[in-house]
């Protein structure tokens, strides 16, 4: 071992990235991209809800409760169906998302005091935005009984055709901003994305000019070579993580209620993950375009069964145990709930044993395939 | 408690005996397999210090993976060699650090500076600051790249490469040196004043060991042995190898479809071997004179055109098409 071969390593290393100029920009705006587009395109709250209104009562207080829904800036009244078979119409054509009914003698019921029914029917074709709309119903008929009823003694009841608990999001994700969660969760998912993508690239850039070849010929040891190679790919992962972390709580002000010790560890473990997956996907690949590829391929499970696309509660029952083969579903829970909950070690320990041993296995099976390899 | 250093020689697996001081590079039973293929078949030969040794074969034969054995970058499957006095198994770090290695594809840093190329390999082979500033000022002299020093490597064309290529593989002045093809994709122009700067290696006392595809340039070589299919099928001087073809006769036959008189003689009575050399056609009529003087009115009745046909000295192609030939296979 030689610190001073290691270091020309690491400045060499340092000055390629340096020099390519797809490089800089990916590292530093790669991640803001995405923030962006998953924090505002997809994360973002749910808003503009097409809305169908069917209000058989037509009278002030009904009105009260159109007005309610409409200005809240979560339901936009886009159809004014005249009987249910309209509703159905509407919600069957994707009209409309969600359908508000309210039924004759509202007005009657609310003035003598008695409970009242109010329909809202949510298309639940996507969970997503279902799950929103019916916390957003809930807390916008919560509000408005206090107003239409002065004493507390009879409220009108919500019915909606999925049962759902919404109160779990309520409590922890009082404004039920999405991207609360989805900052945290990108914090992870760039992690995986960069580190990988970034350390097999320059793998096998190495190899398809075969300075590799060349390296291995002079005194460079392999411990020395790796570490010179590992090295700057972690500095750029802890760049790229403190830029989606000062982005995502500045700009997008998603608070942070967790510890840095906490959430340092698991992604640290998970960057030791995603650095053995980058030399797995180097050793799959004969050229960049290849790897490129062969780490797109690796990412759709990732992002499909780890909760970070779809909620897990959400995902077939078939589905369920392969989420836990995937790495980044730990994380997950891990970041999100130390950032929304500051939950720490001891509660999240099974998700810190799994990321301890996801980071031995694959990056022990990186490591030992890579040596064999080069020995080839 | 500690365990007791124990000073032993590591084991080799080539005897001492067969290791002369005046050696650079012996090699003994050497194989490699991959799987079930044998890259690399029992090869055994010695190259004397301050030697041009031509390594010479077809692609695929075995050129670089034996090459890339005796750096120490793969361990044999059996066998072994002992390159500058050093196993390449148990010392490999040793053989690493006491030769230089210039690889097929002349591997640069395409998007680092020449100065920081130099810098790079310098402070890899741990040169001080002085030897430094003394290397890099004989490297950029010797590769015509003074004033250019800030350039990136990438946007130098293939000739310059080559030869920082030989500079970065040389800055610490090994005393042998592997070349696998140096010269390929190379314009002749530069092929020629490369070779100059390998002949003023070796006149330093430098070895040399250079595989090429280039026939011309083997006879640059002290001398060759020809790998084919991981087996050396022949070695020696230039001489001595065109010496195997010194009682055959070669044609060189200048005929319009040069590709369909081969096809016409191939199996014919009287023609040992026949095959394209550049546009002519060269058939080795063996010590029969009988088929070289009717081979023009045979070809001429099967009709082809015959522009002229001349008795020429073996070239070490010609010695290699045969050798091939005897092995039962082609070139
Ligand atoms: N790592 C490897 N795994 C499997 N087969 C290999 C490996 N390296 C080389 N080979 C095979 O071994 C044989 C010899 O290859 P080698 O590269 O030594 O040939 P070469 O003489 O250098 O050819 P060329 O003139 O094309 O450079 C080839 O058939 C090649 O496909
Ligand atoms: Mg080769």
């Amino acid at each position: 071992m030689s610190l001073r071969r290691i270091w020309l390593l690491i400045w060499k290393e340092f000055t390629q990235l340096l020099r390519d100029r797809s490089m800089i920009p990916l590292i530093f705006l790669l991640p803001v991209i995405q923030l962006v587009m998953f924090g505002y395109v997809i994360g973002t709250d749910v808003k503009d809800l097409r809305t169908a209104i069917l209000d058989l009562d037509g009278t002030p207080a009904s009105h009260r409760v159109v007005e309610g829904f409409t200005s809240s800036g979560y339901f936009v009244a886009v159809a004014r169906p005249v009987d249910e078979a309209g509703v159905r119409k509407t919600l069957d054509g994707n009209t409309a998302q969600v359908a508000i009914i309210i039924p004759k003698g509202f007005a009657d019921k609310v003035r003598r005091g008695q409970a009242t029914k109010l329909s809202v029917i949510v298309d639940g074709s996507d969970a997503k935005t279902a799950s929103v709309a019916q916390g957003y119903a809930g807390s916008i008929v919560a509000n408005l009984s206090s107003k239409l009823y002065p004493s507390p003694a009879a409220k009108p009841g919500v019915t909606t055709p999925v049962g759902v608990d919404a109160r779990v999001r309520v409590l922890f994700n009082p404004t039920m901003r999405a991207v609360n969660t989805m900052v945290p969760a990108l914090l992870a998912f760039i992690l995986m994305l960069s580190t990988q993508n970034l350390m097999s690239q320059s793998i096998v850039k190495e190899r398809e000019r075969g300075t590799l070849e060349q390296l291995f010929v002079t005194p460079i040891g392999r411990a020395e070579y790796l570490i010179g190679k590992l090295l700057p790919y972690v500095a750029v992962a802890i760049i790229q993580i403190l830029v989606v972390f000062t982005v995502g709580t500045l700009w997008f002000k998603v608070p942070f209620s967790g510890s840095v010790a906490v959430l340092g560890v698991g992604l640290g473990l998970f960057m030791i993950t995603a650095l053995g997956q980058g030399m797995l996907v180097s050793l799959m690949s004969r050229t960049r375009y290849q790897a490129q590829q062969a780490g797109t391929f690796l990412m759709v499970p990732s992002m499909m069964l780890s909760g970070f696309v779809f909620p897990l509660s959400s995902m077939p029952a078939v589905l369920i145990p392969l989420t836990y083969l995937i790495p980044l579903r730990y994380i997950l829970v891990i970041v999100r709930s130390n950032f929304v909950k500051g939950s720490g070690f001891v509660a999240l320990w099974p998700q810190f044993l799994a990321m301890i041993i996801f980071s031995i296995a694959i990056f022990g099976l990186g490591l030992s395939r890579f040596q064999k390899k080069l020995n080839d | 408690m500690r365990m007791p250093w124990n000073p032993q020689q590591p084991e080799s697996c080539v005897p001492d005996s067969l290791v002369h001081s005046d050696d650079a590079i012996v090699v003994s039973g050497m194989r490699k397999s991959f799987g079930d293929f044998a890259a690399v078949d029992g090869i055994d030969f010695t190259v004397k210090k301050g030697e041009i040794f031509g390594f010479l074969g077809p692609n695929g034969s075995g050129k670089t993976t034996t090459i890339r054995m005796l750096c120490g970058v793969i361990e044999p499957t059996g066998g072994g060699a002992r390159v500058m006095g050093y196993d390449i198994c148990s010392q490999a770090e040793l053989v690493r650090a006491n030769i230089g290695y210039m690889s097929q594809k002349f591997s640069l840093f395409q998007d680092l500076t020449v100065d920081e190329n130099l810098k790079f390999y310098a402070g890899i082979y741990g040169l001080s600051a002085a030897k430094f500033a003394e290397r890099r000022g004989y490297i950029l002299e010797m590769a015509d790249l003074r004033g250019r020093e800030k350039e990136l490597t990438g946007n130098l064309s293939v000739g310059w490469k080559q030869r920082l290529a030989l500079g970065c593989a040389t800055i610490h002045e090994p005393r042998l040196i592997f070349l696998d093809e140096p010269t390929s994709g190379v314009d002749p122009t530069a092929r020629r004043h490369f070779w100059e700067l390998l002949n003023e290696l070796a006149a330093g006392g430098v070895t040399l060991f250079v595989t090429t595809h280039y026939m011309d340039e083997a006879t640059h070589c002290n001398r060759l042995a020809f790998i084919y299919r991981g087996r050396i099928i022949a070695a020696g001087t230039p001489h001595e190898i065109k010496d195997e073809l010194a009682r055959d006769t070669i044609l060189q036959v200048e005929v319009a479809d040069g590709e369909g008189a081969l096809a016409a003689l191939e199996g014919e009575p009287g023609i040992k071997e026949a095959y394209m050399q550049g546009a002519m056609l060269h058939v080795n009529v063996g010590e029969r004179s009988a088929a070289e003087a009717d081979l023009p009115s045979r070809l001429g009745s099967a009709g082809f055109r015959v522009l002229g046909t001349d008795r020429v000295e073996p070239t070490l192609e010609d010695a290699f098409v045969h050798l091939v030939g005897k092995q039962g296979g082609r070139a």
